[in-house]
């Protein structure tokens, strides 16, 4: 331990043993460097100091003074030094020097004073009002920025100057309004500030918004009209954003220039967002894209534009630009193959599905075989949807996989054939499908598992309503499936179900009665659920007090309950004791 | 565990199994709430156990007994108390009570009686989050009630009403944490600069520092005269340096317009602070530290250090019982966490002072306890136990998921501590 500790120190040691030059070869200025270094603010201020005896303009020496002070907050102190070298030498450097250290003693005269003298030495007047407006915006003076930025635009004698310091300013005032007034201005003077603009305007606030859109007057197109539709595809109004994007297009200006640019900076702003709205106005601007892009590209847009119609809930004009890709020539194979799988998805989507299974058949064989299976259950799906079963069994009949065997098993239990969908959802096991879809089938086993009878007629014609999303009818339908149930065997897991649809519809009132009823039958299986369910329906109605009642009541009469942990978070959380989740 | 002790476990767990609800044998005259690994609470059992002494009941707090057990009446109000909270209960009998006290009697523990819940106090900004503050989120998780207070209460003398009075990271020296500069802009940098201004003003002072200084004044006088009084991260530094500087302008010039006092660490006055001594200040206004008793440095890049373990000190139960107290613990080596002042350098903390825990080999310590007058105050120092590199906006901590948080114990032991009825002490 001690050689380590002795090998580690060595080095240190060596270098203790070099020789040092003497401090009398040490410059006053490495001097005072190294006293700044060291923390020792107020040694190394004074070491400056006597750096500027000898000359008073030197800047490095003004520079480590400046540092050195504001370390300890004494800025002010120089002031002579600051007053001695721009006597002496006057330079850029030793102007904005000084107008920090007025500025630091709130000599807001002597500031004005020094930027005017400065502004008379410099090539670009604009620069000292600047360093002026920023001083002040680094101290939070914003009407005082504000005026420096204005008396460098007289200065300069042009409106468009120092246009994005003024459009921060703005913005940093709440005045959103004049902020996009600025930043339409300082696009002008460069492009580049486009995207700041857009990230800046982003932020307005609600009520605002239509202040800055006036602003932007979108209707006569332009780079207004641009921003704004970049704008409005953030706030939620992403379909009059694409009306936007199209006159910024058709409008001479930055817009109509940048093109491909300007659709594609929109197209990133859309494909984030998940909207149905969203997912159409994506598909608007792919199509301005693809009109704009030449050879194998266009194929590629028009296959996402026709994917987003698709997800927005619109065929006609999906099938437009699937059908634009089967005349294209310079569409790929994998492209073309790909039109066909975007095909049906769109008409399986739609509910075309005779349509879907002829485009199956003739040109199924242009898309891999696994996809084509997967495609075949989402068809089978959408016909038990439809209350087909035949139709869908026809397709699954032969697909020996674990999600065809899922397939079959919510099918069996569709047909009320209780053993049937037992055995085909331990088949699928708890890989098929995505997580939800697992979940989901292992809560439907949960419900069957208790109920003795092989077969249940009642219960497979409530759940054909809930496929079709007719809940009204799936809850009387599982009221009928269990009248003829002993609450032990499967009666009271099928009325908590009831219970669980209800609240789910919104009908708080026959839910919260539904739930007391399957809480009062003291099944262990599913008492403590719906009592927990009771809970939250409580919590969600504002009545904390029964809720937590309820929680109680839920612990202490069943302990070894599953359920107890997940009571017990709720119990913190409805009194504040843990984070909402 | 005994032959006879196993077959009474094994008949309660039987029982409950049949009837399906929480039963205890008819036997049991007392719920031993053990705080070693065997708990499934640790944090919410000390809220059990305040909530009996609210109800007017008494118990016992074996210090060192099972990482400091508690022995409670075994009446319905804590058996119910205890079930819905997830607590681990042992129903015992008087016998076996009996026979822990002579295990007590004849080893390093001792058995305190826990009289009266103590009223209790957090000082903190209003509109705060709960999820700002460790203790206010140990309290409410553990379930004991507390009552918020900040500058107009306590300028306006509401002090003397509580018995415990907890500081968490309030800036004491009117800096806003000298967050002022780094965070220019930021919405809630702007609020507490508003919130403070105003109640300053409002309260008749010139400026926020000299506002905090009359409060920290106030707290000095409510531990003199035998107040309880825990204060964490920020609050331990800036409240002695508030108290040392009674005379001196130690705040930068952003915070009263005038520059911090050159000379000021050499003239603060420390026979007036709590814990520390001989600390020199950071004249730096941008330098988000206020002096060198923090040994960590957190936010000033060149000078932080690395995050350790600390280790809990052990004292005579017999003999020491308050600091014994403040120490029950499961775990006697826990992992630090940074706060804005994370640990005390032991060169900076006055002799009086006692050190509870501590980084061995580091030069700094992490929890103090001392008294002042006829109350008494305990440090310490960082921000969350649970969250070791808080930073402004995190996700808050959620207790549910560190229910056998050993830092957090920490401060619930500081809570409970003022219910202990006073021994004279053997010497």
């Amino acid at each position: 331990m001690l050689a380590i500790a002795l090998a580690l120190l060595s080095p240190c040691l060596l270098a203790a043993q070099r020789p040092q030059p003497p401090a009398s070869q040490v410059s006053p200025l490495q001097r005072a460097f190294d006293l700044e270094r060291r923390g020792t603010y107020a040694e190394a201020a004074s070491a400056y100091r006597a750096v500027l005896r000898a000359d008073s303009a030197d800047q490095t020496a003004l520079l480590g003074l400046e540092r050195s002070l504001a370390a300890i907050d004494r800025t002010a102190t120089m002031l002579p030094e600051v007053r001695t070298a721009l006597a002496a030498k006057p330079s850029p450097v030793l102007y904005a020097l000084a107008l920090r250290v007025w500025s630091a003693a709130g000599e807001p005269d002597s500031v004005r004073a020094t930027v005017e003298r400065w502004a008379g030495t410099e090539a670009d007047r604009v620069v000292p009002y600047r360093e002026w407006g920023d001083l002040l915006l680094q101290r939070r003076d914003l009407s005082g920025a504000k005026r420096a930025y204005l008396a460098g635009r007289t200065a300069s004698g042009e409106p468009a100057t120092l246009s994005a310091e003024l459009a921060q300013v703005a913005q940093l005032q709440g005045d959103y309004a004049t902020s996009a007034a600025e930043w339409l201005l300082a696009q002008r003077l460069s492009p580049g500030y486009r995207s700041t603009a857009i990230g800046a305007l982003t932020q307005t606030p609600d009520p605002q918004r239509p202040a800055v859109l006036r602003v932007l007057a979108p209707e006569s197109g332009g780079e207004g009209a641009f921003i704004a539709a970049v704008l409005l595809a953030q706030w939620g109004d992403p379909l009059k954003g694409a009306e936007y994007l199209r006159r910024s297009l058709a409008t001479p200006g930055e817009g109509a220039r940048q093109g491909t640019a300007s659709i594609a900076a929109f197209v990133e702003q859309v494909r984030a967002l998940g909207t149905r709205d969203a997912r159409r106005a994506l598909g608007e601007a792919l199509e301005l894209l693809a009109e704009r892009q030449g050879g194998a590209a266009v194929a590629r847009t028009r296959l996402e534009a026709a994917r987003a119609y698709a997800d927005a809930g619109a065929p006609a004009d999906a099938h437009r630009m699937l059908a634009l890709i089967g005349q294209d020539r310079n569409a790929s194979g994998d492209l073309a193959s790909q039109a066909v799988r975007t095909l049906l998805e769109v008409q399986i989507a739609g509910g075309e599905l005779p349509e879907a299974e002829r485009t199956l058949a003739e040109q199924g064989d242009r898309i891999p075989p696994e996809d084509r299976a997967n495609l075949r259950r989402r068809l089978a799906v959408a016909w038990m949807r439809k209350g087909e079963l035949d139709r869908a069994a026809a397709h699954i009949d032969a697909d020996s996989t674990v999600d065809g065997a899922a397939l079959a098993g919510r099918l069996s239990l569709l047909r009320g054939d209780l053993r049937g969908a037992r055995s085909y959802f331990q088949q699928a096991g708890p890989y098929a499908g995505s997580r939800t879809e697992s979940t989901d089938r292992t809560a439907l086993l949960a419900l069957i598992q208790p109920i003795e009878a092989d077969s249940l007629p009642a219960l497979g014609a409530a759940m054909q309503a809930l496929e079709r999303g007719d809940t009204l009818s799936a809850i009387a339908g599982l009221d009928r499936a269990a009248e003829g149930l002993d609450p032990k065997a499967g009666g009271a897991q099928l009325g908590l179900f009831a219970a669980q649809l209800s609240g789910a519809r919104g009908d708080a009132a026959d839910a919260e009665k539904r739930f007391k009823v399957v809480a009062a039958t003291e099944v262990p299986a599913t008492a403590p659920a719906a009592e927990l369910d009771l809970a939250r329906l409580l919590l969600r109605l504002n009545r904390p007090r029964e809720a937590m009642a309820q929680l109680e009541h839920l612990i202490l009469t069943y302990p070894r309950s599953a359920l107890v942990p997940q009571a017990r978070r709720l119990m913190d959380e409805a009194r504040g004791a843990i984070p909402s989740t | 565990m005994k032959r006879r002790d196993f077959l009474g476990a094994m008949a309660i767990g039987a029982a409950s199994a049949r009837v399906g609800r929480v039963r205890w044998p008819r036997s049991a005259d007392y719920f031993l709430i053990p705080m070693d690994e065997a708990q499934a609470e640790h944090l919410k059992a000390y809220g059990v156990t305040f909530r009996l002494l609210e109800r007017g009941g008494r118990g016992e707090w074996l210090l060192n007994y099972r990482s400091g057990a508690f022995l409670l009446p075994a009446d319905a109000g804590t058996q119910r108390d205890a079930a819905l909270a997830g607590v681990t209960v042992e129903p015992i009998s008087a016998g076996q009570a009996d026979q822990i006290r002579a295990e007590i009697a004849g080893t390093n523990a001792d058995a305190v009686p826990l009289e009266k819940a103590p009223k209790v106090a957090v000082y903190v900004t209003p509109g705060a989050a709960p999820w700002d503050d460790a203790v206010t989120m140990a309290l409410q998780y553990a379930g004991i009630k507390f009552e918020k207070l900040w500058d107009a209460e306590v300028i306006a003398d509401k002090l003397p009403t509580y018995d415990w009075l907890h500081l968490h990271h309030e800036d004491f020296t009117g800096q806003y944490s000298k967050f002022y500069m780094n965070y220019a802009g930021a919405p809630w940098l702007r609020e507490m600069v508003e919130v403070n201004g105003v109640t300053a003003r409002r309260l008749g002072f010139a400026n926020v520092p000299a506002a905090k200084k009359a409060v920290a004044e106030r707290i000095r006088g409510f531990v003199e005269r035998g107040g309880f009084l825990f204060a964490m991260c920020t609050a331990t530094e800036t409240l002695d340096l508030a108290l040392a500087a009674h005379e001196t302008d130690i705040a930068a010039s952003y915070a009263d317009n005038t520059p911090m006092d050159p000379g000021a660490s050499a003239r603060l006055d420390w026979n007036h602070a709590f814990a520390f001594t001989g600390a020199q200040l950071e004249a730096s206004p941008t330098v988000p530290q206020f002096s060198d008793i923090d040994g960590h440095q957190v936010n000033s890049l060149g000078r932080r250090q690395p995050l350790g373990s600390f280790t809990l000190f052990e004292f005579s139960a017999k003999i020491d019982p308050v600091n014994t107290m403040l120490i029950q613990n499961h775990r006697q080596v826990i992992p630090d966490f940074y706060g804005l002042t994370t640990s005390f350098n032991k060169n900076r903390i006055k002799p009086g002072a006692t050190v509870l825990a501590d980084e061995p080999g580091a030069p700094w310590a992490k929890y103090l306890h001392g008294e002042l007058g006829q109350g008494t105050y305990t440090f310490f120092g960082g921000h969350d136990p649970e969250d070791p590199q808080h930073a402004i906006g995190d996700a808050p901590t959620d207790l549910s998921l560190h229910p056998h948080s050993p830092g957090y114990r920490l401060i619930l032991n500081n809570v409970l501590f003022p219910a202990a009825k006073k021994k004279e002490l053997k010497t």
